[in-house]
């Protein structure tokens, strides 16, 4: 059951690897997140002005930009081998469609690890200046690596609806903002005081205890249920094939 | 239909939304046999093939390959299969070594095997000295050798390979088909062409496909003989004698219908070519009759238009 998988995921890990895409990804990455943790977005978010040991602004703002960097990475993962007919070939090999799915989320899982390890310079920062609280540091690192798994799958999904890269990434992009806005904001819209049932379907709300430093079992299978999902619709979509 | 038959395909029909791609496919695979799938573009080759190597499903019908229900245990049929399909797919950023080492991991080969057999394939089909290349770096006839190195790795017991030689140069042509011939040694081999001559070459059967139905299935000789009514004949003297004298001649040989002249040529060798339609073959009377008259006879062969005027009699009017 897992050889072939790891097998896909360490073909895939390479694939990305060397190809440019990742490089730049995780580079914007480590930029982004990086003007966004010192600098923030308002003067009050500015870290060298709040000089608080706290990691919060990380956590705020990674998820909007492995929101917009994931897509960019899981565009090419069944897309490519679409147009270029290799999924004819790895699909007749004798391995099955959930075997080839949950190989390619965890090539992506790959580079999801790079990209996070990257900002591990900013915990490190925070612990040299200050006493940090080290709980809600490694909450708000589980999150990321639940929210940034949970963008790959859905971007997974939309790469294998078509054999077109860009058209999958717009997708995936379109789907990681909304499911990390839009369950938030339209919540908000619609309620001004949401019923707690529909909080809990907000990626924020989900993610927020994260940060806080809580490793919520709730939260964990929220995500998992998410991943769950796509993984499945990703697999029936490999399937579509047969009856189309 | 005999005990030896490794695949048999029953009644296969596969429509897409509003094409009937095959309308009831019905053949069997002998072992051992290199059997030659035969058809126009678009005739339902490469579809009859997608759904041997499970990677798309018949709308109805059923395979079964050594006795398994392909629609029952696909992942267990797929394994004794090595698939090369049209165009041959390959991951162009990768190098040789590590995507034939890719193959073999997916095929569930341990280190030690999958290093033994990538060698020994790797010689067989003549890719030892581009194992370190990248894929995309090598020439067509690399590639197509790289697909079928893939498509053996695991010493399959059946081959499908859609027209593995489609897009080669005629040297490769030659290099890949005799390659094929060598696998048919030890492996069942589907190989699917429209290139008649090709089939002839390479094949011990050949099923016919045309518009979703098998026109025709049978050898070579089967096929031929379907048409033996009518043997065309071509035949090239270096004569004194003038053309109309000639045909003349020919024309009166037993069992000859037709005698024209098809072109005169001047080099290298002064000659005229007839072309000479008889009821059987009479290539060893014509033969005894140049001798006899003082031709010198520079070509005498059996056009082989025999399988094509098959082809197209089957595929044309039908």
């Amino acid at each position: 059951m897992w050889k072939p998988i790891w097998t896909i995921a360490r073909r895939e890990m390479s694939a990305t690897f060397d190809s440019p895409i990742a490089y730049i990804a995780a580079t914007v990455f480590l930029v982004v997140t990086g003007l966004l943790f010192f600098f923030g977005v308002g003067g009050a978010d500015d870290w060298f002005v709040a000089r608080e040991a706290t990691l919060r602004p990380l956590f705020e703002y990674a998820p909007w930009v492995l929101a917009v960097i994931v897509p960019a990475v899981t565009m090419r993962l069944i897309a490519e081998e679409k147009k270029s007919g290799t999924l004819e070939l790895l699909v007749t090999l004798p391995v099955t469609d959930l075997q080839i799915v949950l190989g390619k989320l965890l090539g992506g899982m790959g580079f999801l690890a790079v990209a996070l390890a990257l900002t591990l310079v900013f915990p490190a920062l925070v612990m040299a200046l200050g006493r940090p609280d080290v709980g809600a540091m490694v909450g708000g690192y589980v999150g990321l690596v639940l929210i940034g798994t949970t963008f790959l799958a859905l971007g997974l999904m939309t790469s294998t609806w078509t054999h077109n890269q860009i058209v999958a990434f717009i997708l995936g992009l379109l789907l990681c903002v909304f499911f990390w806005t839009a369950t938030d904001a339209l919540v908000k819209v619609a309620f001004t005081d949401p019923p707690a049932a529909l909080q809990l379907l907000s990626f924020q709300t989900q993610f927020a205890s994260f940060a806080r430093g809580v490793i919520d079992l709730r939260n964990v299978l929220y995500f998992l249920s998410i991943i769950s999902v796509a993984v499945v619709a990703s697999t029936y979509s490999l399937q579509s094939r047969h009856w189309k | 239909m005999t005990a030896q038959s490794v695949i048999q395909v029953r009644d296969l029909v596969k429509r897409y939304d509003t094409k009937t791609a095959l309308a009831g496919v019905s053949f069997d695979v002998n072992a051992g046999e290199i059997l030659g799938l035969l058809g126009p573009n678009g005739a339902g080759k490469s579809t009859s093939m997608k759904i041997l190597t499970t990677y798309l499903s018949a709308t109805s019908g059923q395979i079964k390959v050594d006795g398994i229900d392909l629609a029952q245990d696909p992942v267990k049929v797929r394994a004794m299969l090595g698939y090369l399909p049209e165009s041959t797919p390959l991951y162009t950023d990768m190098v040789v070594r590590d995507y034939l080492v890719y193959v073999g991991e997916m095929r569930g080969f341990d280190k030690a095997t999958c290093a033994k057999r990538l060698a020994e394939v790797a010689a067989t089909v003549g890719i030892s000295d581009v194992l370190g290349m990248v894929i995309g770096t090598l020439s067509k006839g690399y590639r197509q050798r790289v697909g079928l190195a893939q498509a053996m790795l695991h010493n399959p017991k059946i081959l499908i390979l859609d027209e593995p030689t489609s897009g080669l140069d005629p040297n490769q042509i030659v290099e890949i088909r005799n390659l094929i011939r060598d696998l048919g040694k030890n492996h069942t081999v589907i190989l699917s062409s429209h290139n008649l001559a090709e089939v002839r070459q390479i094949c011990d059967r050949i099923v016919i496909i045309h518009r979703g139905k098998v026109v025709a299935d049978g050898t070579l000789d089967e096929l031929e003989g379907r048409v033996a009514h009518t043997h065309h004949l071509v035949v090239s003297l270096a004569s004194t004698a003038t053309a109309e004298a000639v045909t003349k001649g020919l024309g009166g040989l037993p069992q000859v219908k037709t005698v024209t002249v098809s072109h005169t040529a001047a080099h290298p060798v002064a000659h005229t070519t007839y072309e000479v339609e008889a009821d059987a073959d009479v290539r060893t009377q014509i033969a005894t009759w140049a001798q006899q008259q003082g031709h010198t006879l520079v070509e005498l062969r059996r056009k082989s238009a025999d399988l094509e005027s098959i082809f197209q009699s089957l595929t044309l009017e039908a």
